[in-house]
């Protein structure tokens, strides 16, 4: 029997080769694209998965419900709270504090990044991960101790046998000399440290800082390592009480929560085998993903799988009449119809194994193109593929198999033998092939829709008008500390610059490090009315640099001294100048912003008066909400900024050549700091890549739907142009004019892929207006999506059509009388 | 006269051989003529009836109809010919298998576009003639091969066409639904219409009122019938 199979698949081949090569290209293709998503499916879901007693780690995340804003998770907490958790859980088998840093290494007198961080020596007890060289225990265990990623060390040193070799290290402008005391060990699978560079152990210098004192302060996640799984949750279930036990405090202690502190902070465990998806909803997180996109991501590789198996149905359908003739001679000469089954679905096995084989070629082509689109680590991992593939070529030459085989080993060999046509199947065989038609159109459209919506809305974040004008804008690093005479002396010097049209400081600037937030009264004619402000202060100029838009009121006045903010220990005194956005103005309950021009507002021992408002700016990611805002004015006469970014506008000097000449200005100032100056886009490009990447996978998938669809609209048309080429004789001969035939034909090839659009809009319509409602500032679902997707759908179903089309409406009636 | 046919000849050439399917034919039939042609397999009859249906080009020669010659027209020019002027009944039918009788019949008419009232009507009166109105909703595989060929009759006649072009109307018909279509193609010609039939049947020959016989792409005999 194999034999057999064997033998007939060959001559398939040769006499059919087209037939056949849309067979088995189709269904290698969609093959090739479901496993290659489903990789990166895997990837997503695998991610912090590789990570030893994964399922006993957590992060301690704070939960903020402050007044005027919407409650919110964030993935940093203090680290004040370590030592009572470990005081009070004793599930706690060990736990770690890590801080993302700006250290920089200095090397042949240059600033070199890396990924870095400051962690505790239990790091390694926690994580669990491997040295390549050194002891876990001891490698962060003196000060000036420090692990670089084997990756790290190559760059550093070309070589990962580092231990023992001095690194020096700059943070703030001041530069300490370290020792390699560990080198850490590549992982294959992915989790949230697969990036990190290097970690340092946290100076005892900065064990004062608000964030280790202080429990409304944050600098940086905690990691707790529990004795079982189930402790996660039933610390959980402890946490308000230790918050009520731990973080209440008079109302005049800065370092607790109030009197109530349960009523606006919570502390939770973040079950880092999760991590990956619910992040996404976290604020400070930065490696969440959307599961409901990598999902569909998951379902378009399937979607692609149904769909090839679809074109390998329709094929075979469409196929299995010309195949009449030859069941019913096997028949005549005594095949039973079981016989023949098995070797149908033999053939259709046999043709699924090559298309099987073809698609692992295709994968492997496609997975580093996904890599690079994706940013992620992904390789073919022959684990899972080994695994898929022979269950993939079972269902798919099933799939493709069952429906032919029957049909073909149930014709009647005296019917066909009589006929002088050949059999199509009949109605329910053609009304199959156009229901598979439809569906294979459907849910192409669909997802090119999608794929449409995705990209307009990255496009848009891209584009979208951040509230400043970001074109001749430049924005450095945060200047270390707070020396009033550097602060002045750099923004002397850039202004001094050539191209320079005007430079100032802000403590906020495009995807900021350190936001101060407090919360504010304003005694309005209803009573108080309390919001938690996002705090900003800007120097002179800011209002040039940055071009936010005033929508009521004034911009500070350094001719006016009361703009210019007092020094801390004046501040009571002072009655302090102070502009919001638009988002603080509506929070409060002002009916305007002219409205809230000369109102009041207080927070701790600081009295503002609102004298202007300005169009909300957008410094963050466009998914998240616009923070209600206030802002206050330095002039750098009497005090410093704390760690203020400076930004440049300036003209006619090409971007690349200005940072240049600014970075060089920065040299000069202070030659101890790393600093550098770069475009707006590139400080934001974190918060658009995720979705351009998404966008990019759905681009790819839209194409492969679209092409496979089109390989069965092909097969079909070419099927067609065999068995129709009677029909087209006889319209011809009742006097159909070759245009006619081609109408008539399009209009039937084309009735399922309308059938397709009609059920595709509403689909994609819902699923991508669920999509939008994540993004702060979207684009608005407009028919212009459906319409282009619908039309291009059309448009490449005629290309595809339209060869044979012409074709059959070519032929001379009396030779298209003759076929069959 | 209402066919001219002068020095007609019909070439097929493939890439090593050249046959000969029809050697200056020379053959007018008049108005209300009913015509049998006969011969032997292969000797060109069909491709006669193609060339005379437009259905197929001669490589030489002149193909008048009406006064109007044929040859030079374009493929458009011969479409609208054929809607406006033939009728077609085939060996093998020929009907439309995802259409009903009904819309097999009316397909005519409607490249004609001629207004769906007036098509109905026509296509009503022609199932009556032939006698297969109580069939025009089925599709063809639920008719027998003589209710088919009758359909087929109904089509060609229903657009009122100047000649009619029969392809061995009876070739796959048992002996009584043969001799119903003959009474149906001699009624029309009584109507007045104009008959080419090409035929294996002397007795069926017979019954037109010419006979031409062919052999190996030429005309032989040419005669007419006693009737």
């Amino acid at each position: 029997m194999l034999a057999t199979i064997l033998k007939s698949v060959v001559r398939q081949i040769r006499r059919h080769p087209l037939y056949v090569g849309l067979n088995v290209f189709g269904l290698a293709l969609g093959i090739g694209v479901f496993l290659t998503l489903a990789l990166l499916v895997r990837y997503e879901y695998g991610f912090n998965a590789g990570l030893p007693d994964g399922d006993r780690l957590a992060r301690v995340d704070a939960h903020w419900t402050l007044p005027g804003v919407a409650p919110g998770e964030y993935a940093s907490s203090s680290f004040h709270a370590l030592p009572f958790m470990l005081q009070d859980f004793p599930e706690i088998e060990a736990a770690v504090r890590l801080r993302g840093t700006g250290l920089r290494v200095v090397r042949d007198g240059a600033f070199v990044a890396l990924d870095s961080y400051q962690t505790d020596p239990s790091f390694f007890r926690v994580f669990g991960l491997k040295l390549l060289h050194g002891v876990a225990d001891r490698a962060l265990a003196q000060p000036d101790g420090l692990v670089l990623s084997d990756r790290a060390a190559i760059r550093l040193f070309g070589t990962t046998d580092v231990m023992g070799r001095v690194v020096p290290l700059n943070r703030g402008g001041v530069t300490v000399n370290h020792v390699v005391t560990g080198v850490l060990a590549s992982r294959t699978t992915p989790d949230f440290l697969s990036g990190v560079e290097l970690l340092a152990p946290i100076p005892s210098s900065e064990l004062g800082f608000s964030c280790f004192v202080s429990w409304g302060s944050d600098c940086g996640s905690v990691y707790l390592k529990l004795r079982r799984p189930g402790d996660i949750a039933a610390l959980n279930a402890r946490m308000r009480d230790f918050v009520i036990r731990h973080a209440a405090g008079a109302d005049n202690d800065a370092n607790a929560i109030g009197q109530h502190p349960e009523k606006v902070f919570g502390l939770s465990l973040m079950p880092l085998r999760e991590a990956r998806f619910r992040d996404f909803h976290v604020l400070y997180a930065d490696d969440g993903v959307d599961r409901a996109v990598i999902d569909g991501i998951g379902l378009m590789g399937v979607l692609a799988l149904a769909l090839a198996c679809a074109n390998a149905v329709n094929l075979a359908t469409a196929r299995a009449g010309l195949r009449a003739r030859e069941v019913a001679i096997r028949k005549t000469l005594g095949a039973a119809r079981r016989v023949l089954f098995v070797q149908f679905m033999g053939e259709a096995m046999l043709l699924a194994a090559c298309a099987g084989v073809l698609g692992l070629v295709l994968c492997e082509m496609l997975v580093p193109a996904l890599a690079s689109l994706t940013g992620e680590a992904l390789a073919v991992r022959y684990g899972l593929v080994g695994g898929l593939l022979p269950l993939i070529v079972i269902v798919c030459g099933f799939a493709s198999g069952v429906y032919p085989a029957m049909v073909l080993s149930g014709y009647r060999p005296a019917a066909v033998l009589a006929a002088t046509r050949m059999p199509s199947g009949g109605r329910g065989a053609a009304r199959l092939r156009d229901g598979l038609v439809a569906g294979q159109f459907g849910i192409a459209v669909t997802i090119v829709i999608c794929m449409l919506v995705i990209n307009h809305q990255t496009a848009f974040m891209r584009s979208a008008d951040p509230g400043y004008t970001r074109a001749g804008l430049l924005i450095g690093s945060a200047m270390p500390g707070g020396d009033l005479a550097a602060q002045r002396r750099l923004l002397d010097a850039l202004r001094t610059v050539p191209g320079v049209a005007a430079a100032s400081f802000g403590e906020l600037a495009p995807s900021p490090d350190n936001k101060t937030r407090s919360t504010y009264r304003y005694d309005g004619p209803a009573g108080p009315v309390r919001v938690h402000l996002l705090q900003d202060t800007v120097s002179t100029r800011y209002f040039d640099v940055y071009r936010p838009r005033l929508l009521a009121g004034r911009w500070f006045d350094a001719a006016r001294g009361q703009d210019d903010l007092p020094l801390p220990a004046e501040q009571a005194s002072h009655t302090v100048s102070a502009i919001l956005n638009r988002v603080a103005v509506s929070r409060f309950g002002f009916a305007s912003p002219d409205a809230a021009i000369g109102k009041g507002l207080d927070t701790d021992g600081l009295h503002a008066r609102i004298i202007g408002v300005i169009d909300d700016v957008r410094f963050e990611s466009p998914r998240q909400a616009i923070y209600p805002e206030i802002m206050f004015f330095d002039t750098l006469a009497k005090r410093p900024l704390m760690e203020p970014i400076p930004a440049v506008r300036f003209e006619g000097v090409v971007p690349s050549e200005m940072a240049r000449r600014l970075n060089r200005a920065w040299v000069g100032v202070l030659p101890d700091a790393a600093g550098e100056f770069s475009a707006v886009d590139v400080k934001m490009a974190a918060y658009y890549t995720g979705d351009e990447r998404r966008g990019r996978i759905f681009t790819l998938g839209a194409a492969a739907a679209l092409l496979i669809a089109c390989l069965g609209l092909y097969g079909l048309a070419a099927f067609a142009a065999a068995r129709r080429m009677h029909e087209v004789g006889i319209r011809k001969t009742l006097g159909a004019t070759g245009r006619q035939v081609v109408v008539l034909l399009l209009a039937d090839f084309l009735r399922p892929v309308a059938l397709a659009c009609v059920l595709a809009c509403p689909v994609a319509w819902m699923l991508m207006r669920r999509w939008l409602a994540g993004f702060d500032e979207r684009i608005a679902l407009t028919p212009a999506h459906f319409l282009i997707a619908v039309a291009g759908a059309f448009a490449i179903a005629i290309l595809t059509v339209l060869g044979q089309t012409f074709h059959l409406a070519r032929a001379e009636p009396a030779r298209a009388l003759r076929a069959e | 006269m209402l066919i001219d046919l002068s020095h007609i000849q019909r070439l097929y050439r493939s890439d090593e051989v050249e046959t000969t399917a029809l050697l200056d034919i020379e053959l007018g039939i008049e108005s209300g003529e009913f015509v049998a042609i006969m011969g032997p397999s292969g000797c060109g009859k069909s491709t006669l009836l193609n060339i005379l249906g437009t259905i197929d080009r001669p490589t030489g020669g002149s193909y008048q109809f009406g006064g109007q010659e044929l040859t030079a027209l374009g493929e458009a020019a011969l479409a609208a010919f054929r809607r406006e002027n033939l009728g077609y009944v085939f060996q093998s039918f020929n009907l439309i298998d995802e259409l009903t009788i009904e819309e097999n019949i009316e397909l005519a008419l409607i490249y004609r576009r001629m207004p769906r009232a007036e098509r109905r009507e026509r296509v009503a009166h022609a199932m009556d003639h032939v006698g297969i109105a109580h069939r025009a909703r089925h599709y063809p595989s639920q008719l027998s091969g003589g209710q088919q060929q009758r359909a087929a009759i109904a089509r060609a006649i229903v657009g009122a066409p100047r000649l009619i072009l029969a392809d061995e109307p009876t070739g796959n018909l048992d002996t009584e639904n043969g001799a119903q279509v003959m009474d149906i193609l001699q009624r029309l010609n009584d109507e007045g219409a104009t008959i080419v039939m090409v035929t294996h049947s002397p007795s069926h020959a017979d019954l037109a009122k010419r006979r031409v016989d062919m052999l190996d792409g030429q005309i032989v005999i040419s005669v007419r019938n006693a009737i």
